[in-house]
């Protein structure tokens, strides 16, 4: 890319943690010079949501009419769009019970009383409009900013990791979470880059980078593994919901790791 | 009534954490309305959890705010262990406090030398003032990842702390890392104290002038922090944590997903680091007794400004007081990272003090799951005390230029340091 980068910073419905992870970074300030920060209400006060930007980077699920509205300005004025984060990519926590009616979720939160606003159930962006990448995690890893960043200012293009947590695990020689202390670690399906962080520290895996789109050889064997350690098709689907109620292949997912165990 | 003006309107107010705006509609007599949009979308924190296994609820509390992500996690383990009748050894609580603590060096820092300083210095963005105030934003920085540091090492992470689980930790780190730690904290305290010079030079609007009902956790053991049994009015009122829903309630407006919050009925009041001090100064000791002594007259308890100076002050003493906790849990070496915890059935509720102020969790546990949960954020306790302060600001300036105006305005509302996703989590009525 040539001259400055125009980039903007948008936020939806979230907890801001994927731009609070991107202003932590100290290298922020190595790009400077090369970009223009065109929107990123969290820093700049001069922040306008309706300008022309090479890379718009959105964070946050869709959860109000007004987002609709938002996403699809952000779109016509972006050459690419970059979907950050849990919320962005696949709807985030909000989503885990999307299967409930708004009403209902409404009703338990606020009683009767009103709001001025349109808010519907949380979606992720690509429902929308067109998505050109993705940065995965809640909050990403700050090497994913880099690499993205990185490869977006020399004119290339990011891939995508297709490879689950549990590869990275056993590169570090963390203990199993799953297989030595029998506890729900979605590890095998979740996408790596986190460097197995919570499996590091013993803690299971919750699949926050979501599920990783491609069949794998770990499928076959975790079936047996799930079912010896006592966990159920539900407790697994359940937990997979966290970070991925609207991921379209989920039911087979599970279905496919279950299959031919007898519950 | 007709009004004589377009209203002054501030669609997103910057540097805050999440979306909110400012409404000031004049009318012939003055000010006639002053309301603080919360446009941030509606998350159903409550309802969404209610029915699942209590420790994935655990990890989905946190991603309310990832400002105060521990600040979540740490209330609502606490909530959970209440309910299910554990208690943590006290090397783990001191442990968990350091985290805390990172949590709120690295808040206060953010908030003060990024949100608050630009204002000051004629800056629409903090990234823009790196040439000519260099020492500034490297001072900003190194407290920022000496903050989200002792939270990767503590939590796993600097943003949504997955290591603290119940009955502790899924892991610790080792006697050689927490000795580091020490060490960077000593090398802080100069840096923490620069801060706290810089702020009590900064002008504090006499605008808002005016008084204020402040609340916060009274600290346990009577040493000023985090965690506490009671909450402390500075009308002299004291009451149980458990008994919240006595003496504040909620509401909904209708500009707003966020809920207002009152005290004995209708009362706006204010929680944060002003009333942490107002109310607890007593508690205080080290370096940072001493500044509080002799800046008294800049640490007004009627003047929403001087949050900001409070918040510097936390710095000081917040370095301190955790190199105390690591030299507690370093007498105890080697720590054992967790407990064994049986998941029984239970109520607990858990108050403590976010960087902005009390967060509340209330949490029911059913056969391993939870069955009730009722969160109340700092920023919606605040939000009515927050319309009151930008209404004052609003009565003097509204005949000035609206830049002005919105510019005076804005700086009410960073000076409160909100958490606008976090207030949109909203409690259950």
């Amino acid at each position: 890319m040539e001259g400055k980068v125009r980039i903007g910073f948008y936020a939806l419905t979230s907890c801001y943690g994927c731009q609070l992870q991107l202003a932590m970074m100290d290298e922020i300030l190595q790009l400077l010079p090369h970009a223009e920060i065109v929107c990123w209400f969290m820093l700049e006060r001069d922040s306008y949501e309706d300008e022309p930007v090479d890379i718009a980077f959105i964070e946050g699920s869709v959860s109000t009419e007004e987002e609709v509205e938002l996403v699809k300005k952000i779109r016509e004025n972006a050459k690419i769009v970059v979907a950050v984060g849990s919320c962005a990519v696949h709807g985030g926590v909000q989503s885990w019970e999307k299967d409930k009616s708004l009403e209902e979720l409404w009703k338990t939160v606020y009683g009767d009383g009103k709001v001025k606003f349109e808010p519907k159930m949380a979606e992720p962006v690509e429902n929308y409009i067109k998505v050109d990448y993705r940065i995965y995690g809640c909050p990403p890893e700050k090497k994913d900013f880099l690499y993205a960043l990185g490869t977006f200012l020399v004119g290339s293009w990011p891939e995508d990791i297709d490879y689950p947590v549990c590869v990275e695990c056993r590169l570090k020689g963390h203990p199993c979470v799953l297989i030595e202390k029998g506890e729900p670690c979605l590890g095998p399906i979740t996408r790596a880059g986190c460097d197995a962080r919570c499996p590091g520290f013993g803690v299971a895996c919750i699949g926050c980078r979501g599920a990783i789109g491609y069949d794998v050889a770990w499928f076959d064997s975790l079936a047996k593994t799930f079912k010896e350690k006592g966990l159920t098709k539900e407790d697994i689907l359940q937990r997979m919901k966290m970070f991925n109620a609207h991921n379209p292949k989920l039911e087979e997912m599970v279905e496919k790791i279950f299959q031919g165990v007898e519950e | 009534m007709k009004n004589l003006y377009l209203p002054i309107t501030v669609d997103h107010i910057a540097r805050v954490e999440g979306k909110g705006g400012v409404e000031i509609v004049v009318g012939d007599e003055g000010v006639k309305e002053v309301k603080l949009n919360i446009i941030e979308g509606p998350r159903f924190f409550e309802a969404i959890t209610v029915g699942k296994k209590l420790d994935e609820a655990l990890a989905v509390y946190p991603r309310i705010c990832s400002f105060c992500s521990a600040a979540h996690k740490l209330t609502a383990v606490e909530a959970a262990e209440k309910a299910i009748g554990f208690t943590p050894r006290e090397e783990i609580q001191a442990l968990r406090e350091v985290l805390y603590i990172g949590d709120m060096i690295e808040s206060h820092a953010l908030h003060l030398y990024l949100l608050v300083l630009p204002d000051y210095l004629g800056y629409s963005n903090p990234l823009k003032m790196v040439n000519e105030y260099k020492k500034e934003i490297g001072i900003a920085l190194d407290l920022k990842n000496l903050g989200s540091w002792m939270m990767d090492e503590l939590g796993a992470r600097a943003i949504h702390q997955e290591n603290v689980v119940l009955g502790g930790f899924g892991k610790l780190p080792d006697k050689a890392t927490l000795e580091t730690m020490k060490k960077r904290l000593q090398e802080a305290l100069p840096k923490a104290e620069y801060t706290f010079e810089l702020f009590s030079k900064l002008e504090q609007y006499g605008e808002v002038e005016g008084p204020i009902i402040h609340m916060a956790v009274k600290p346990r053991g009577d040493v000023y922090g985090i965690y506490g049994d009671y909450i402390k009015v500075s009308d002299g009122f004291e009451f149980p944590v458990e008994d919240y829903k006595k003496h504040i309630v909620e509401k909904v407006v209708e500009h707003s997903f966020a809920k207002h919050s009152f005290y004995k009925g209708e009362k706006p009041f204010m929680v944060g680091a002003l009333p942490r001090l107002v109310n607890n100064a007593e508690t205080l000791y080290g370096r940072a007794r001493e500044l509080y002594e002799s800046h008294r007259d800049l640490l007004r308890p009627t003047n929403p400004f001087a949050n900001n100076l409070a918040q510097a002050l936390e710095l000081v003493y917040f370095t301190e007081r955790a190199i105390d906790l690591i030299d507690e849990a370093l007498a105890k070496w080697p720590i054992a990272p967790r407990d064994r915890v049986e998941v029984k059935d239970g109520f607990g509720v858990s108050a403590t003090e976010a960087p902005r102020g009390i967060v509340t969790y209330a949490l029911e546990v059913k056969d391993g799951r939870v069955a009730y949960a009722d969160i109340i954020t700092p920023t919606a306790y605040n939000f009515a005390m927050m319309e009151v302060h930008v209404r004052m600001m609003a009565e003097k300036h509204y005949n000035d230029d609206p830049e002005r105006l919105k510019y005076l305005t804005e700086m009410v509302v960073r000076a409160y340091d909100p958490c606008i996703s976090c207030s949109v989590h909203v409690a259950r009525l």
